[in-house]
């Protein structure tokens, strides 16, 4: 199967990597947050808001995710429906240049869930810190950032 | 302005004056209160003389009055929830009241107040007792239900001198076996199964009394459930209806009731006046644990802004006759409540400030400093000129609805970022992710990200430097000039030197720069250490700390990083958007995805432009010169929901 794959399948690949990790732990990131938001609303339905700002955190990794995929879907041509004839060495890249965001996505966004559902703990004690609680998770952000930077840098670099 | 000065203050008048100046303190709102413990009376003296204050009876009895209106209000709020706007809540309107009426208003207040009390609290009762009632009914027809095919009147389910009647539950499996045990040891007896439900069969069994051991016996050991209906008349099809009657009854009484207490929602306003009258005499009675008190004098000690001083003496004095007021500035290591003071352009980015924290009194406000570089942030992050104009409209239209609070705060901040985006939107990216209007001025930061991330790196770098000017100004300030050279002044050397290397021909002049300060700092960063060897590791060690340098820089990448993510989801809905048009339906679709896609965008971007923004601040920057642990000046002032007090005294 791999002597009949050109470099583009191996691209389109890297593009699917890139959105199914990140968005995965995109989710399962939420999905945790959400889970401890619901059972402080239980208790004082006026905190949706506030928890509802924690339980965004964790959906950037998606789209960064989402963007490094779409950015190679543009660069290779499948958008735009020109795909270009790519060799397999440059395929490779294109799928490399996926990973960062993709694994770095995957287990930054459940880390910063579980942050953000300790900061919807602390906001159900003192609502006034909110500014605290998200920092906290932003905390984690910060390797996502990198990963999608180091992904685009990559990918500009082919 | 940032931290403003605050005096310490120490008040002494006549008890017959007491409530008198504790309401202008109220009212004037400038004054934190402080918990004057009689032992901590500045001077033995005086520490001989005081003991602390209390008015408990008043303070109960105000309290006991609270519970009753808020019992009034949860009444209403359970029944009739109050529904009050978005845009309501955050303009916090309030009825104004003048000062001098208040009493009068109140003593008005408090007997609708009552009345509607004792209203409520017999609905309630009322209520209580239908509930009561309609779970008793409720529950009769559930165990009268399964009856409701049996005949015979309940009221003769009982012991006759010749024949027993009894009414029961057996399991269904067993329902066969107790027939033929039964017939088999009482032939007088009769066993009729009425209905069935769930496994359960429910029976009537009739027997002669001869019976009387050996039938009870056989149902027992068939595990026979039996019922009584005690004090019900007629078949079980008859009480059921009677039963339904009774609810139909309890329902109409129950909204009877509340059609009662219906009455009483016109008086809700003036229930929420009266809350807000009570909870100030409480705090006022509350100030009082807080004072010291002699035979006939009180002493009241206290934290207010330098500047308000002089008009609370002015006031204090022209309406009572024995005030007597003390203030002195904090001592060298006294810490005092914190108060932000900034220039109407920057007040509102206390905000970003107070979310953090608040700064230490000895410590600098960072919100002047922060300001220009969050605004900026802020529009790197977007970097979409035609988000920008939404941002901006939004805080305008913002600004408009909203008068007060920290929502407002808010606004500006957004008015702000959004033209800030605008800029940066138009000179390195595009309008809703196209090229309009000439757009990118300068240059295209996703054809260039290397470009944009140099840029990046330049704004981490000037606001870290900038950093450390601000705490190597302290150190001087604070007379500390050595402290200063040898934390601030070597590294500046070391990082500048470094820096220099990129720079072509500059190489003999950074090496020389870059060792000064490398050098520098061995030397100097142990000086805390006892011995000379210590000294010298912990000054290596100290060069370790050019990781953080380096690690905080870095950290800047997120502008490009973001301002990249929202072009291309921006770009990555309109190519979307793009593929359904040339079709009249594809046109209606591609305006919902435009219009959903953006709008996604924006919200998603604008809450991650301005959390990363901030934490810019609060880590990279705050980092090298801040100084947390505040307290935040709480005053003593009216404290009101419902109510706005206007009084003379509030006029400067």
């Amino acid at each position: 199967m791999i002597e009949t794959m050109s470099g583009l399948s191996l691209a389109i690949v890297g593009a699917a990597f890139a959105v199914l990790l990140a968005g995965i732990g995109s989710a399962i990131g939420i999905g945790i947050v959400g889970q401890t938001a619901a059972g402080v609303v239980t208790e004082d339905p006026d905190k949706f808001g506030p928890t509802l700002l924690l339980q965004a955190l964790p959906g950037t990794q998606g789209i960064y995710g989402l963007l490094i995929g779409f950015l190679i879907l543009q660069r290779t041509g499948m958008i735009g429906g020109n795909p270009m004839d790519i060799t397999m060495a440059e395929g490779w890249l294109y799928f490399f240049s996926a990973m960062p965001i993709a694994f770095v996505g995957l287990m930054s966004a459940i880390a910063q869930g579980k942050a953000a559902a300790s900061g919807v703990l602390l906001i159900a004690k003192r609502p006034e810190e909110l500014g605290k609680a998200i920092i906290y998770a932003v905390m984690v952000e910060t390797y996502a950032v990198l990963a999608l930077l180091m992904s685009i840098m990559i990918l500009f670099g082919i | 302005m940032g931290i403003a000065k605050m005096n310490k203050l120490y008040l002494v008048a006549h008890q017959a004056e007491k409530d008198k100046v504790l309401a202008i303190l109220q009212q004037l709102g400038v004054l934190e209160v402080s918990d004057l413990q009689a032992k901590d009376v500045e001077g033995q003296a005086w520490a001989e003389m005081v003991e602390g204050d209390q008015e408990q009876e008043a303070l109960q009895s105000l309290e006991a009055r609270l519970a009753d209106v808020r019992f009034s209000l949860d009444f209403l709020q359970r029944y009739y929830p109050a529904k009050k706007s978005l845009l309501a809540a955050l303009n916090d309107s309030k009825m104004v009241v003048n000062s001098a009426e208040l009493s009068g208003s109140a003593a008005e207040w408090d007997k609708v107040s009552s009345n509607v009390y004792v209203a409520l609290r017999k609905t309630d009762e009322k209520l209580m007792l239908l509930r009561n009632e309609e779970t008793r009914l409720q529950n009769l027809k559930i165990q009268l239900t399964p009856w409701v095919k049996l005949d015979v009147p309940l009221e003769e389910i009982k012991a006759t001198p010749l024949v027993r009647t009894e009414l029961g539950t057996l399991p269904a499996a067993e329902l066969a076996q107790a027939g033929a045990e039964l017939a088999a040891a009482a032939p007088a007896c009769y066993l009729q199964e009425i209905n069935s439900d769930r496994g359960e069969s429910f029976v009537f069994v009739l027997y002669h009394v001869s019976g009387a051991e050996d039938v009870p016996a056989i149902l027992k050991q068939r595990n026979f459930n039996r019922q009584n209906f005690p004090q019900l008349q007629g078949t079980a099809a008859e009480n059921l209806k009677r039963i339904e009657q009774e609810l139909v009854k309890a329902e109409n009484e129950r909204k009877a009731a509340l059609a009662d207490a219906a009455e009483q929602l016109k008086y809700r306003d003036q229930l929420n006046y009266f809350l807000d009258y009570l909870t100030l005499e409480r705090d006022k009675k509350q100030v009082v644990a807080n004072l010291a008190r002699t035979g006939n004098a009180f002493i009241l000690e206290g934290w207010i802004c330098q500047a308000d001083l002089p008009e609370l003496k002015k006031k204090l004095a022209a309406a009572c006759e024995t005030v007597e007021i003390l203030a002195r500035e904090p001592e060298e290591k006294e810490a005092f409540p914190v108060v932000l003071e900034n220039k109407p352009l920057f007040a509102p980015f206390d905000f970003i400030t107070k979310l953090y924290g608040t700064p230490s009194p000895r410590g600098v406000d960072p919100t002047p400093m922060l300001t220009p570089f969050f605004i900026v942030f802020f529009g790197l992050c977007m970097t979409d000129a035609g988000y920008g104009v939404v941002i901006a409209l939004l805080g305008i239209i913002g600004l408009k609805l909203i008068k007060t609070g920290p929502a407002r705060n808010l606004m500006w901040i957004f008015l702000a970022g959004g033209l800030s985006t605008v800029l940066f939107g138009w000179l390195v990216g595009g309008w809703f992710g196209l090229p309009l209007l000439g757009a990118p001025l300068f240059f295209d930061s996703l054809a260039d990200p290397m470009r944009m991330l140099i840029y990046a790196f330049a704004l981490g770098i000037i606001q870290i430097f900038f950093g450390m000017a601000i705490q190597f100004y302290r150190l001087v300030r604070q007379g500390k000039i050595l402290d200063a050279i040898f934390d601030v002044g070597f590294w500046y050397l070391l990082i500048i030197g470094l820096l220099l290397f990129i720079a072509p021909g500059m190489g003999g002049i950074a090496q020389s720069m870059a060792l000064a300060g490398a050098g520098g700092l061995i030397l100097t960063q142990g000086r805390s250490q006892p011995t000379i060897i210590k000294k010298f590791l912990s000054g290596l060690l100290s060069l370790y700390n050019i990781t953080g340098y380096l690690s905080d820089v870095l950290s800047y990448s997120r502008l490009l990083a973001l301002g990249l993510a929202t072009a291309v989801i921006a770009l990555a809905i309109n190519t979307m958007a793009g593929l359904l048009a040339g079709h009249p339906i594809g046109y209606v679709v591609m305006v919902i995805v435009l219009l959903a896609g953006h709008t996604f965008n924006l919200i998603i971007n604008t809450l991650g432009s301005y959390i990363h923004s901030s934490r810019l601040q609060y880590i990279e920057f705050y980092n090298r010169f801040y100084e947390g642990g505040g307290r935040a000046f709480v005053p003593f002032r009216l404290k009101t929901r419902s109510i706005q007090i206007q009084s003379e005294l509030q006029n400067k």
